[in-house]
C-alpha cells in the first residue's frame, strides 16, 4: 500500500493502482471517457486530467499514471476544470449533437460529462464529421460521426474477445474506427464493443429506436443459453424484453456476453410463442383450455412404468426437482432423462467414477489462475464463448500457456503461442491415454499418485497406449505427445477443459476419466488453477445432474426411452422443452419413436417440430417470465427473478407440474422457494442456500472429490470408408441447442446449417464457398451450404446441429465420427 | 340612515348597468378573443411535408399526466420519426411542458379550445389529427 493525498484527503491505495483507481477507491470521482477497468490503460481522451504537486503542477492523466508514495494530487482545481471543458468543447466540435435521435442518449458518457461541465457553447467552429453510417449490418450499427476515438471498442475486441475486428484507420483529423479495408463488420457479434462505447457510435440494431434508455426497467437475470451462466440485465418496457443492458459490475465476466446472450433475447417476446394449450383432435392440434389439457395429461400419466419423460436442461432446478417428484412419487416411473442421456455422461458416469462427484473439480475462475490450459477441442470457444474470453485473457494477460488437442483448428489456436495438436477425429481418448502413458513411462508422475486407488490397473491398461502406438493412429507425432506430457507435468498448475453436449457424443465418460487420470497422475487437482472442467452445454445442464434428473437405478436413459417408445413398452412420453426430433441423433428413428408412442405430451415455448407431433401441447414460460435457480457448468447456483409478466394463458413448468401432482392426488411445495429449501437440504454442496441468499451473486456448490483411477475405453481408431470424408458434429458459435433459432439475433448472422470443409477437399471435389452440396451418409443425405475454411484438416468436415430446416441428424446417428460423401 | 336610501342606491347601480356594454359573451354566436399564449389543443409542426417530430420521447418523458404516447421508427432514409404520436386529451392538463421540452420545436399548442366530444375514444388525438393542416 502507498500513502498519498488526494484533494487534501490522506488516503492509501495498492501499489499497482493508478491515480484514478486510488481516487475511486476512496470515493473521489474523476471523470473518465476512454478508460475501462477491464482494459489496459490507454490515455486517449484527457478527461481525467489531474494535477500532481511533485510533477510541478503539470496536468497528467489519472487513468494511466501509477500512484507513488507521498503523491499530492488535486482533482478539481479551476485550471483542471477549464482543461476538461476544453476537451469537451473539442470533442463536441465535430460531433453531430443529434441526441434526440441517438439511442445512446440518457446513457451517454459524453452527454453526461457535457451536462456536468455545463458546456453549452463552443469557442471554435468547424464542420461536422461526414462519415458514412453503416446501416446494413443486422446487429451492429456504426455511426463514426459520433465517435470520440476512445479506442475502447478496438481494445475490447482485441484484449478480451480476441477477435480484432475493429481498428483505427486513417490518421489525424481523418481518423476513424473501421474494419480492415473499410469493409463491413463480419465478426463474432458478441456486442462487447457496443457495451463499452461511451457514445452512440456503436449501437444494437435490433433495439434501434425501440425505447429511450430511461424508459427501460432493468431486471437482473441469468442467461438462458449455455452453461457458462453469465449474468444478464434485461431492459424491459411495457412488459416486453427489448434489449440486454451492459453492467460492468455484473458476474465474473464483468458484463461481457456472447452473441447469444446479448442478441438472442428476442425469443422471449416472439410472436411465434404458444399462447394456449393445444390438444390433438382428428389429427389436428386444436386450441383448448388448461383444465381440459391437464385432465387429459393427468389421465395418461397415471400408468407407472409405461410413462417416460425427457426434460430440457433449460428448466430451473426447482422445476426439474418437481418434475422428478411427479414422475417418481405420483406417476411411479424411473424412466426420465435429459440431454439424450449421453451428453451428461461425462459428469454422471465419468466424473462420478473418477472424482466420486458428478461435477467438475475446477471452476471458470481457475482459468486465469492456472499456468497451463489443456483444452480438448477448439470447439470450447464456440460452445462457451465467455469461457473463451477467460482463456483469451489468461493467455494474453497472464501468460498462461495454451495447449489444444483437437480434430480441427479454431479460434483458440490463433492465440499467442497456442499449440494445437490436430488429431484424427475420434481419437481424443487415445491421445489422452498416450499422455498418461508418457507420464508413467518418463516417470513424470507425482509421488502421491501411486496411493490413489486403481493406479496399478491403470498402469497395466495403458501398456497399449505408448506414444508411438497412438501416434500411428491419431496423426499427432509421438514427439509432440511426449512434449505435451512433459509440459503438462512441468507446469505448476494446469487445468484441463473440454466441452460436452448433444453434438459431442465422443465427449463421454471415457474422455472424462482419461482427462481426470492425467490430473491425478500429476497431482493437479483440488488446487487453485488445477483440475478438470467439463463445459456442460445448456444453462442448467449441471443443475439437471444435481437434481438427479437422469436415468438411475435401472431407469431408461434418453435414447432407450425412444427405443422403448418404438417398441411400445413406453406408452406415454412427456417431453418438457426438449426438441429430440432435431437435437437427438438419428432423425428417422426419433420420428418413428414419437409416432409410435401412444400419447405424447410436450411442454414448450414454441410449436417446435417435436411439439407439432404431440397429442397435447402445453405452452410454458421462458426464464424471463418465472423465477428460480440455474446451476452453471462450474456449479455456481444463481437465482433469477421474474422480469416480465407472463401472458394469461401460459403457465410456468412449475405450475404445470404442481397441477399435475394435485390431479394425481399428491401435494407439491407451494412455491419454487419452498422447494428450493428442500433441494438445498438434500443436494450435496447446496446446503444453506436459499433464494434470498443467492439474490445478489449466486454461490458455488462445492464438490467433495475422492480421486480414483478408472481405465478409460478408447474407441477403436476411426478411418473413414475409402473415398469418404469424416463428419464431425458440434456447436456453432452463434447458436446453442435449438432455442437460439427463435432468438432473431443469432439467426441474422447464422441463419442456416452449413458444412465446413478444408481447402484441399474443396479443391478435390470442386466445391466453391457457398455452393449447395449434398452430404450423404449411410442413414440419409442432406443439402448444405459449403463453407471453406483453413481450419479444417483434409478429410474432415464439420457441421453444427442446431437447425430444424436442415437437421444434421438426418445423416448423423450419434457416432462421434461418421463417414460421409460430399458432392455438388 | 333612511331605510329607503340603500334601495335607491341599489336601483342606481342597476340602472347604470342597463346602459353599460354586457360582459357575458353570447357564445357560440359570439367568439372569444384567445390570447397568443393560450394553451389549447396541441398541434404537430410540419416541415418538408413531414412532421418535424423526431420521436425523441422527451415530451412523453416530461408530461406530468403521462398522456402522450410516442413510438419511434426508422424511415427509408434511416431517419427517426414517430410512427405513433398520440395525446389523450382527457388526461392532458394543458401545462405546456411538452412544448417546452421539445428540442426541435415539433409540438405546439394552438388557440383551439373547443374539445368537446361524444365518445371517450374521440379524445385520443392521433398523429394524423394533430398535424398542422
Ligand atoms: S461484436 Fe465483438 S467481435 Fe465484433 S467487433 Fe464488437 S467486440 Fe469485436
Ligand atoms: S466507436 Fe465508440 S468505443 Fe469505439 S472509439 Fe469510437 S467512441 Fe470509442
Ligand atoms: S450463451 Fe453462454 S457464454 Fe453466451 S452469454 Fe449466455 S451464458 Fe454467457
Ligand atoms: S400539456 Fe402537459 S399534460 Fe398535456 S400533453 Fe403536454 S406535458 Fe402532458
Ligand atoms: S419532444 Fe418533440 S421531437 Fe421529441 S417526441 Fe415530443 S414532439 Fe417529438
Ligand atoms: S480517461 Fe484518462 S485519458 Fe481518457
Amino acid at each position: 500500500m502507498v500513502n498519498l493525498t488526494i484533494d487534501g484527503k490522506q488516503v492509501t491505495a495498492p501499489k499497482d493502482a493508478t491515480i484514478y483507481d486510488a481516487a475511486k477507491l476512496n470515493g473521489i470521482k474523476i471523470p473518465i471517457l476512454c478508460h475501462d477497468k477491464k482494459l489496459k490503460p490507454f490515455g486517449a481522451c484527457r478527461m481525467c486530467l489531474v494535477e500532481v504537486e511533485q510533477m510541478k503542477g503539470r496536468q497528467i492523466p489519472a487513468c494511466t499514471t501509477p500512484v507513488t508514495e507521498g503523491m499530492i494530487i488535486q482533482t478539481a482545481t479551476p485550471e483542471i476544470v477549464k482543461a476538461r471543458e476544453l476537451v469537451l468543447e473539442l470533442l463536441l466540435l465535430n460531433h453531430p449533437l443529434d441526441c434526440p435521435v441517438c439511442d445512446k442518449a440518457g446513457d451517454c458518457d459524453l452527454q453526461n460529462l457535457t451536462y456536468d461541465y455545463k458546456v453549452d457553447s463552443n469557442r471554435f467552429t468547424d464542420l461536422k464529421f461526414q462519415h458514412e453510417i453503416d446501416y446494413n449490418n443486422p446487429l451492429i450499427e456504426r455511426d463514426m460521426n459520433r465517435c470520440v476515438l476512445c479506442g475502447k471498442c478496438v481494445r475490447i475486441c482485441d484484449e478480451i474477445v480476441g477477435y480484432g475486428a475493429l481498428t483505427f484507420i486513417d490518421r489525424g483529423i481523418e481518423t476513424k474506427i473501421g474494419c480492415e479495408f473499410e469493409d463491413g463488420l463480419n465478426c463474432e457479434f458478441c456486442g462487447s464493443c457496443i457495451s463499452v462505447c461511451p457514445v452512440g457510435s456503436l449501437l444494437a440494431r435490433p433495439f434501434k429506436h425501440k425505447a429511450r434508455f430511461w424508459a427501460l426497467t432493468k431486471h437482473e437475470s441469468v442467461c438462458g443459453y449455455c452453461g457458462t451462466g453469465c449474468r444478464l440485465t434485461l431492459g424491459v418496457k411495457d412488459n416486453k424484453v427489448l434489449t440486454t443492458i451492459y453492467d460492468e459490475n455484473q458476474g465474473f465476466h464483468k458484463g461481457q456476453l456472447c452473441v447469444r446472450g446479448r442478441f438472442g433475447y428476442q425469443f422471449i417476446n416472439s410472436k411465434k410463442r404458444l399462447t394456449t394449450p393445444l390438444i390433438k383432435k382428428n389429427g389436428r392440434l386444436i386450441e383448448s383450455t388448461w383444465d381440459e389439457a391437464l385432465d387429459l395429461v393427468a389421465g395418461r400419466l397415471n400408468r407407472g412404468n409405461s410413462v417416460a419423460a425427457l426434460a430440457a436442461p433449460r428448466l430451473t432446478n426447482e422445476e426439474l426437482a418437481l418434475f422428478k417428484k411427479l414422475l417418481v412419487e405420483n406417476v411411479g416411473t424411473k424412466n426420465f432423462d435429459h440431454a439424450a442421456g449421453y451428453a451428461h455422461a461425462a459428469l454422471t458416469e465419468g466424473f462420478s467414477r473418477s472424482f466420486g462427484a458428478t461435477a467438475s473439480s475446477a471452476s471458470i475462475l481457475d482459468i486465469q489462475k492456472s499456468d497451463l490450459l489443456l483444452v480438448i477441442k477448439t470447439d470450447s470457444y464456440e460452445t462457451h464463448p465467455v469461457v473463451g474470453f477467460e482463456v483469451n485473457m489468461a493467455v494474453k494477460n497472464k501468460g498462461v500457456k495454451l495447449s489444444i488437442i483437437s480434430d480441427k483448428r479454431g479460434k483458440l489456436s490463433k492465440l499467442p503461442h497456442a499449440q494445437t495438436l490436430v488429431h484424427r477425429p475420434g481419437s481424443e481418448v487415445a491421445v489422452l491415454n498416450a499422455i498418461a502413458w508418457t507420464l508413467l513411462d518418463e516417470k513424470l508422475v507425482a509421488g502421491s499418485a501411486s496411493l490413489i486407488a486403481g493406479y496399478a490397473d491403470l498402469e497395466k491398461s495403458l501398456s497399449g497406449f505408448s506414444a508411438e502406438a497412438v501416434a500411428a493412429q491419431c496423426g499427432i507425432s509421438a514427439a509432440d505427445i511426449k512434449k505435451l506430457a512433459s509440459e503438462y507435468a512441468a507446469a505448476e498448475k494446469a487445468l484441463i477443459i473440454f466441452p460436452a453436449g448433444q453434438a459431442y457424443s465422443g465427449h463421454n465418460a471415457d474422455l472424462a476419466t482419461a482427462a481426470a487420470n492425467l490430473a491425478f497422475l500429476t497431482g493437479k487437482y483440488d488446487k487453485e488453477g488445477c483440475g478438470v472442467l467439463c463445459l456442460s452445454e445448456k444453462n442448467n445442464s449441471q443443475g439437471a445432474v444435481d437434481m438427479g434428473f437422469f436415468a438411475q437405478d435401472g431407469g431408461l436413459n434418453g435414447l432407450q426411452i425412444l427405443d422403448s417408445c418404438a417398441e411400445g413398452t413406453v406408452k406415454t412420453l412427456f417431453i418438457a422443452g426438449e426438441n429430440p426430433l432435431t437435437s437427438y441423433p438419428n432423425r428417422s428413428k426419433v420420428k418413428a419413436a414419437l409416432e409410435a408412442v401412444e400419447f405424447l405430451i410436450v411442454s414448450e415455448l414454441f410449436l417446435t417440430e417435436t411439439a407439432a407431433m404431440a397429442d397435447v401441447v402445453l405452452p410454458v414460460c421462458s426464464f424471463a417470465e418465472k423465477d428460480g435457480t440455474f446451476t452453471s457448468t462450474d456449479r455456481r447456483v444463481q437465482y433469477f427473478k421474474q422480469a416480465i409478466r407472463k401472458s394469461v394463458l401460459i403457465k410456468t413448468d412449475y405450475e404445470v407440474f404442481s397441477s399435475l401432482i394435485a390431479r394425481l392426488g399428491g401435494v407439491a411445495p407451494a412455491t419454487p422457494a419452498v422447494l428450493f429449501s428442500e433441494i438445498a437440504d438434500k443436494t450435496a454442496g447446496y446446503q444453506g442456500m436459499t433464494h434470498v441468499s443467492l439474490l445478489k451473486e449466486g454461490a458455488f456448490a462445492a464438490a467433495v472429490t475422492t480421486p480414483k483411477f478408472i481405465v478409460p475405453q478408447a474407441a477403436a481408431p476411426f478411418t473413414a470408408e475409402t473415398g469418404k470424408l469424416s463428419l464431425v458434429t458440434g456447436s456453432a458459435l452463434y447458436h446453442n441447442g435449438t432455442l437460439s433459432q427463435y432468438g432473431e439475433g443469432p439467426m441474422h448472422v447464422c441463419p442456416e446449417n452449413y458444412v465446413e470443409l478444408s481447402r484441399t477437399d474443396a479443391a478435390l471435389y470442386k466445391i466453391a464457398e457457398g455452393d449447395l452440396v449434398t452430404v450423404s451418409s449411410s442413414s440419409g443425405s442432406l443439402q448444405l451450404k459449403a463453407k471453406i475454411t483453413p481450419r479444417m484438416p483434409a478429410g474432415v468436415v464439420f457441421s453444427p446441429y442446431h437447425f430444424s430446416d436442415a437437421p444434421i441428424n438426418t445423416i448423423w446417428s450419434g457416432a462421434p465420427v461418421t463417414s460421409v460423401t460430399v458432392s455438388k | 340612515m333612511n331605510p329607503i336610501t340603500p334601495i335607491i342606491n341599489g336601483l342606481k347601480i342597476t340602472l347604470k348597468h342597463m346602459f353599460m356594454k354586457p360582459v357575458t359573451l353570447q357564445y357560440p354566436t359570439e367568439r372569444p378573443k384567445v390570447a397568443k399564449r393560450y394553451r389549447g389543443l396541441h398541434a404537430l409542426n410540419v416541415s418538408h411535408d413531414k412532421a418535424k417530430c423526431v420521436a425523441c420521447y422527451l415530451c412523453p418523458t416530461v408530461c406530468p399526466a403521462k398522456c402522450i404516447t410516442v413510438e419511434a421508427a426508422e424511415d427509408a432514409n434511416h431517419d427517426k420519426y414517430a410512427s405513433v404520436y398520440e395525446i389523450d386529451m382527457l388526461r392532458c392538463i394543458f401545462c405546456g411542458y411538452c412544448v417546452e421540452a421539445c428540442p426541435v420545436d415539433a409540438v405546439k399548442m394552438t388557440e383551439e379550445f373547443e374539445l368537446a366530444n361524444y365518445n371517450r375514444q374521440d379524445f385520443i388525438y392521433s398523429k394524423e389529427r394533430l398535424l398542422v393542416k
